[in-house]
């Protein structure tokens, strides 16, 4: 029966050589500034009601453009060929979604030796759902050709577990080099909150825009769309620009979330003029629980558990099961120089 | 006329054999015995019948045809039941001698043995019988239960969907308080960065010449200078030849003289051209006629 299994996926796993072969335009080292570029796979293990295939999809693009987006799973694959596979293509991370009896699963692993951290998503919205909750979505055609910029904010707490977490969404992104990026290739950011009370994350997900400040809207209007204004109700064309506009002039650009530009931006934010930032989201809505922190790759010595210490409790779901099975024999050899890896990843 | 008929069912064996005159009835009838007899064999008995048949026809008239037939046929019937009120039976009757037939009165006595045994038949209560409307509790108790199964169908679907859309939340259409906030950090950060941003790259540009706008200048003036610096030759040139004339040493030729390789450093360098000859009076002219129009004293311009 094994060895059933094993000639079938070598049969699947050729559509992902392929791939690589197109993903091998892709630098694995960032050319500038040198760094290692962190690529991500994002699957699934079992199966998926049709809102968390949707989700995972969503956080393919989350994490775009170094992640397979049109990454094939077969239910035969095991965790094993993903990593197979992610050695040659220079992946780092997985982001794997379950599903349980009582509430869906993200786990976000390093590769290939782990550590991994489990969430329980206590609450999640899909992009679409965001999208039809606004008025007006925003999807400009390059939203998703540069990498998400991070913020996590409120993990400052000393637990270990928490600064682990912070150390992996850090790396799960390629590093910024103030001095070379570009700030048009700012587009995105990922928001990561942390409530000390409730000990639950808010993942959001945001485009990044910026609008020029000290111009009032119809001019902003003007300049923007290029289209002839409607003049019917004024009485000069001096009006125009000097009568103030209405509804949201009032939603006054705090000081707080304006910047000066030092570079053109686009044709309306000009270098040497300020700059007011807007965040629309985009989505997914992701609510999270940290619930376990496993040394290896969704395997080896449990180093923290929500639920009690110790790895006695052990998930619903038989899925799990079956890629402890999988990943054993690979990662129990190598132990100890996970707990080294990981030392070394937070010192970065 | 009787030929025509008989042509339009081309194929009919019997018919053509027979050449009978045929009336439409009839003709029905032994098409539908043609089609139920069709394995079988004419015999000579029959073949001879027929001949006799269409001699009969042949001799006679219409309205005899039908009585004669009849009575040819006469002593081949066996007991025709008198039920039978038309004369195409007749033509039914002369076929079924044939062996394997079944003779019409036989196969009445069946007909009505099994209807009777039908009708005789005592169909139980209970059961669905053919009768629905007395059956009406039975019907009712199924539509219950099929009702019943398709409740419970659609619970377990509609339990498996929320299954499916735990922890799946629509968003709500405003922005509530908790999101405000998360924006307002997600804001903070992103503002953080790119002041930080802005700042180490003013500093990058501050040190590096190239990238400025006053370097832009300059580079633009290096340009220029090519230029100014031939204008300022043709001025040169210009103000020694001048010299020159007013000394009176002008040259009864000046094409003798030895003039540079190079075409701008000639005198007459861009004035071949007609156009650009006069270029300045002209436009200075221009000026002039504009400033004559709109103020009557241009003579200070001149």
């Amino acid at each position: 029966m094994a060895r059933f299994h094993n000639s079938k996926t070598k049969v699947f796993v050729k559509p992902i050589v392929k791939k690589q072969q197109q993903q091998q335009q892709q630098p694995n080292v960032d050319h500038i500034t040198g760094n290692k570029i962190p690529k991500s796979f994002v699957f699934s293990r079992g199966k998926l009601p049709g809102p968390l295939r949707q989700l995972q999809m969503d956080l393919r693009k989350l994490m775009l453009p170094y992640t397979a987006l049109k990454l094939k799973e077969k239910k035969r694959n095991n965790l094993k060929d993903f990593l197979n596979v992610a050695g040659p293509m220079g992946v780092t991370h997985f982001l794997i979604l379950s599903k349980t009896e009582t509430s869906p699963v993200l786990r976000v692993a390093k590769t290939p030796q782990g550590p991994t951290l489990t969430f329980k998503i206590h609450e999640y919205s899909l992009a679409v759902d965001i999208a039809q909750s606004q008025l007006r979505p925003r999807c400009p055609q390059d939203l998703f050709k540069n990498p998400p910029l991070i913020v996590l904010s409120g993990f400052a707490a000393a637990d270990e577990q928490l600064r682990l977490t912070t150390m992996m969404f850090k790396n799960i992104f390629p590093d910024i080099d103030i001095n070379t990026v570009k700030l048009s290739s700012c587009q995105r950011i990922v928001l990561l909150n942390y409530n000390k009370d409730t000990k639950l994350i808010d993942f959001r997900h945001y485009s990044i825009r910026l609008q020029p400040v000290g111009v009032s809207r119809r001019i902003r209007k003007f300049v923007q769309n290029h289209q002839v204004p409607d003049l019917r109700n004024l009485q000069d064309v001096s009006d125009f620009i000097t009568k103030a506009g209405y509804g949201s002039e009032s939603e006054a650009d705090e000081e707080a979330a304006t910047v000066t530009l030092t570079s053109d931006l686009s044709r309306v934010n000009r270098a040497s003029t300020k700059s007011a930032v807007k965040l629309q989201e985009i989505g997914p809505r992701m609510t999270l629980q940290l619930t376990k922190i496993e040394g290896g790759l969704c395997s080896g010595e449990v180093m923290f558990s929500e639920y009690g210490n110790g790895g006695n409790k052990k998930k619903p779901g038989n899925e799990e099961g079956n890629e402890k099975e999988d990943c054993e024999d690979s990662d129990d050899d190598d132990e100890a120089d996970n707990e080294e890896d990981m030392e070394e990843s937070e010192e970065d | 006329m009787v030929m025509e008929e008989g042509s339009t069912a081309v194929g009919k064996r019997k018919r053509n054999m027979g050449k009978k005159k045929v009336k439409k009835p009839k003709n029905k009838k032994l098409k539908m015995l043609e089609g139920k007899g069709k394995k079988l064999r004419v015999s000579k008995k029959m073949r001879n019948l027929f001949e006799k048949r269409a001699r009969q026809y042949n001799s006679d008239d219409d309205e005899e045809e039908r009585e004669e037939g009849e009575e040819a046929l006469g002593d081949t019937r066996i007991g025709r039941g008198g039920d039978n009120s038309s004369e195409e039976s007749d033509g039914s009757e002369e076929v079924e001698i044939q062996p394997g037939v079944m003779k019409f009165t036989d196969g009445v006595r069946a007909f009505r043995l099994a209807f009777k045994n039908i009708i005789k038949r005592n169909v139980a209560d209970d059961s669905l019988g053919p009768v629905l409307s007395g059956h009406k509790q039975l019907v009712a108790k199924k539509l219950a239960e099929e009702e019943a199964e398709r409740k419970v169908k659609g619970e377990a679907k509609k339990e498996k969907h929320l299954v499916a859309e735990k922890g799946h939340v629509k968003p709500a259409n405003y922005l509530g308080s908790h999101e405000k906030f998360l924006i307002g950090i997600a804001t903070k950060g992103v503002v953080k960065l790119f002041n930080a941003v802005n700042k180490a790259q003013k500093a990058e540009k501050g040190l590096d010449p190239s990238r400025s706008k006053d370097a832009k200048g300059f580079i633009a003036f290096c340009y220029t200078i090519p230029f100014i610096l031939l204008s300022f030759w043709q001025a040169l040139l210009e103000i020694v030849g001048d010299l020159l004339k007013l000394s009176g040493n002008t040259s009864s030729d000046p094409r003798n003289e030895e003039e540079p390789a190079w075409a701008p450093l000639r005198d007459n360098y861009m004035l071949t051209n007609p156009k650009l000859k006069n270029w300045d009076k002209t436009a200075e002219a221009g000026i002039a006629d504009d400033a004559g129009r709109m103020s009557g004293d241009s003579g200070s311009d001149d």
